[in-house]
């Protein structure tokens, strides 16, 4: 047999290299519902616990939410429905409505918050990239100092902040009573940017992609081919920003799981109904199915933006096809 | 070690300085309400004022090492057992054996950390120790497949084959020559940064659960963390500004001391 040709050996080994990455993302994700199944079924006392003292209805419930089922089988359940897109019923947070009408409203609330900070992130952190590559900054030290900090403490601060500044100078009568007074309580758009900026700062992303940035423009501007196309006179941004794509679809990836940890903290410090404050109502409330949705449409999210960046990456980066 | 690690090694000394004090001197936290002297300014009776219910700030300062420290340390020893052992045994057999030890790190890294953290706490109870073993699991892939890589790296090194060509036991090449004298800095840093990281989700969680009624997350009044006390003096109007600034650059000072602590120990670890 003759091997193919090498336009379709290449093809293959595209193929084969994605195949292979949607493979491990099936696998991860069956392996988080998993998780979460064992994790519930050696919890001590289950949700019926909470919902009934009286043992015969106990028993009635138990077997209504399946908690009698061992956890491969209660898994492959889950797995099964999520797959016809039912996530089961919420049991306190709303009695009987669905888990995915619940989050689908809240996920998409959270998602201008991730998306903006994401977008925030990579156009500040390159913008400061830009500026600083080569320099020693002072700058630089100290959005690292501060984007250590915890959310919480960040949305506080800035909250705080705000609200006494904007209250000093109403007592004063110099401004009459905004919009956005106070902070927490009032829906605005100054809100949900004071949460974007955190998120992106507060997540690290912002000095990530600022420390990446800087490193490869470092060794883009000392490479042979910016000196070529400088001496061709031709434009350098091109260059340089597609050699910017691999490593600025790793972070934000990675990142990706920050944002959506910090959006449960920022959401429920600036009282945005988002799905992150969902998932801590659902866990105060031990509403287990709400709270295991939310958590799997997280690993989801989490894991999905692991394989667009290693789709990405592999078509744009021919050598990464060959690697296992 | 430079003048950054120095800096943290400093603030790291005062914590365990402070839960040592917090330990011995017996402050009762629920004796110490004094309304009469309630949003006192700092003085030398109260080094950092008072509150509004009267307690002294510098000693709830100093107690809530408390609720952080000891399971900090717990958390830093369940991690550890969790990911070194299973990471260097991948990276020294390697195949399968160690795809499925990575895959079973992957799936736990798979949830985010925070929402892991939440998820336990909701199923086994919110109190610290729950909380630092959550803390513990949800940070353990970082430390296994850092443990992992390192390993693996050296594997093939000839240190490494000189060593097993001379009859040197597997376990003492990866006992102490690969982990120990090549891993304990690697091993040390990710210990600091998971206390740093406990700080953080014991902090957020006691502030956001002090701001709701009934049962939450997080420390509960009266035992004092430093996200409680911030939540606790939240509009009080005309208080002591300390009651609330001091915990929080507390939160901030020790986060940065453990991370410098952190970074102060790379400096010189080669792979």
């Amino acid at each position: 047999m003759s091997a193919p040709p090498p336009d379709r050996r290449r093809q293959l080994a595209l193929l084969s290299a994605l195949g292979r990455r949607f493979g491990a993302f099936v696998l991860t994700l069956l392996g988080a519902a998993l998780l979460a199944q064992v994790l519930l079924w050696s919890a001590p006392g289950d949700a019926a616990d909470l919902l009934a003292g009286d043992p015969e209805l106990r028993a009635a419930l138990v077997v209504e939410m399946g908690l009698d089922r061992p956890p491969h089988v209660a898994w492959w359940a889950f797995v099964t429905h999520a797959l016809g897109g039912d996530l089961g019923r919420s049991l306190t947070y709303r009695p009987g409505m669905a888990v995915l009408e619940l989050v689908q409203p809240a996920a998409l609330r959270s998602l201008v918050l991730v998306v903006g900070a994401l977008v925030v992130s990579l156009l500040v952190g390159t913008a400061l990239a830009y500026v600083t590559a080569g320099r020693r900054s002072l700058g630089r030290r100290l959005l690292q100092a501060v984007s250590i900090a915890p959310v919480f403490l960040m949305a506080w601060v800035l909250v705080v902040g705000l609200n006494e500044w904007a209250f000093e100078l109403m007592l004063q009568d110099r401004i009459v009573r905004p919009s956005w007074f106070a902070l927490p309580d009032q829906e605005s758009l100054l809100k949900w940017a004071l949460a974007i900026g955190v998120l992106a700062v507060g997540s690290s992303a912002v000095t990530e992609v600022h420390s990446a940035c800087e490193d490869e423009l470092k060794a883009i501007r000392r490479s042979g081919y910016v000196d070529a196309a400088r001496a061709r006179g031709a434009r350098l941004w091109p260059h340089v920003l597609w050699n910017l794509v691999p490593p600025l679809t790793t972070i934000a990836s990675s990142r990706a799981a920050f944002f959506v940890g910090g959006l449960v903290v920022v959401e429920k410090v600036l009282h945005l109904n988002g799905v992150g404050a969902m998932l801590w109502q659902a866990c105060r409330l031990r509403d287990v199915p709400l709270a295991l949705g939310i958590t799997f449409v997280a690993a989801a999210v989490v894991c999905g933006a692991r394989l667009l960046a290693d789709v990405l990456r592999v078509t744009v980066d021919p050598r990464l096809r060959t690697q296992t | 070690m430079n003048l950054s690690g120095a800096v943290g090694l400093a603030v790291m000394s005062a914590v365990v300085v402070a839960w040592g004090v917090s330990l011995v001197s017996g402050y009762d936290v629920v004796a110490d309400v004094n309304p009469e002297h309630m949003n006192l300014g700092p003085a030398s009776a109260h080094w950092l004022g008072t509150d509004h219910l009267g307690r002294d700030v510098a000693w709830r300062l100093v107690t809530a090492s408390e609720v952080f420290v000891g399971p900090g340390l717990f958390a830093c020893l369940l991690a550890l057992l969790l990911g070194v052992p299973a990471g260097a045994w991948a990276g020294w057999v390697g195949g399968l054996g160690a795809e499925l030890v990575r895959y079973v790190f992957t799936v736990i890294a798979s949830l985010p950390r925070f929402v892991l953290v939440l998820l336990v706490c909701a199923i086994y109870g919110s109190s610290v120790w729950t909380l630092a073993a959550a803390a513990a699991v949800a940070y353990s892939p970082a430390i296994a497949e850092a443990v992992y890589s390192r390993i693996a790296t050296f594997r093939g090194r000839e240190f490494v084959l000189a060593a097993e060509a001379h009859g040197v036991h597997w376990a003492r090449i990866l006992g102490w020559h690969l982990l120990w004298v090549n891993g304990k800095t690697l091993i040390a840093r990710h210990a600091l940064q998971l206390f740093a990281y406990f700080l953080l989700v014991e902090t957020t969680l006691s502030y956001i659960g002090a701001l709701e009624a009934g049962a939450g997350f997080g420390v509960p009044e009266p035992t004092p963390s430093w996200g409680n006390m911030i939540a606790f003096e939240w509009g009080v109007r005309h208080g002591n500004q300390w009651a609330t600034w001091a915990p929080a650059l507390a939160i901030w000072v020790v986060i940065l001391g453990a991370l410098l602590l952190a970074d102060g120990l790379a400096e010189g670890d080669h792979a």
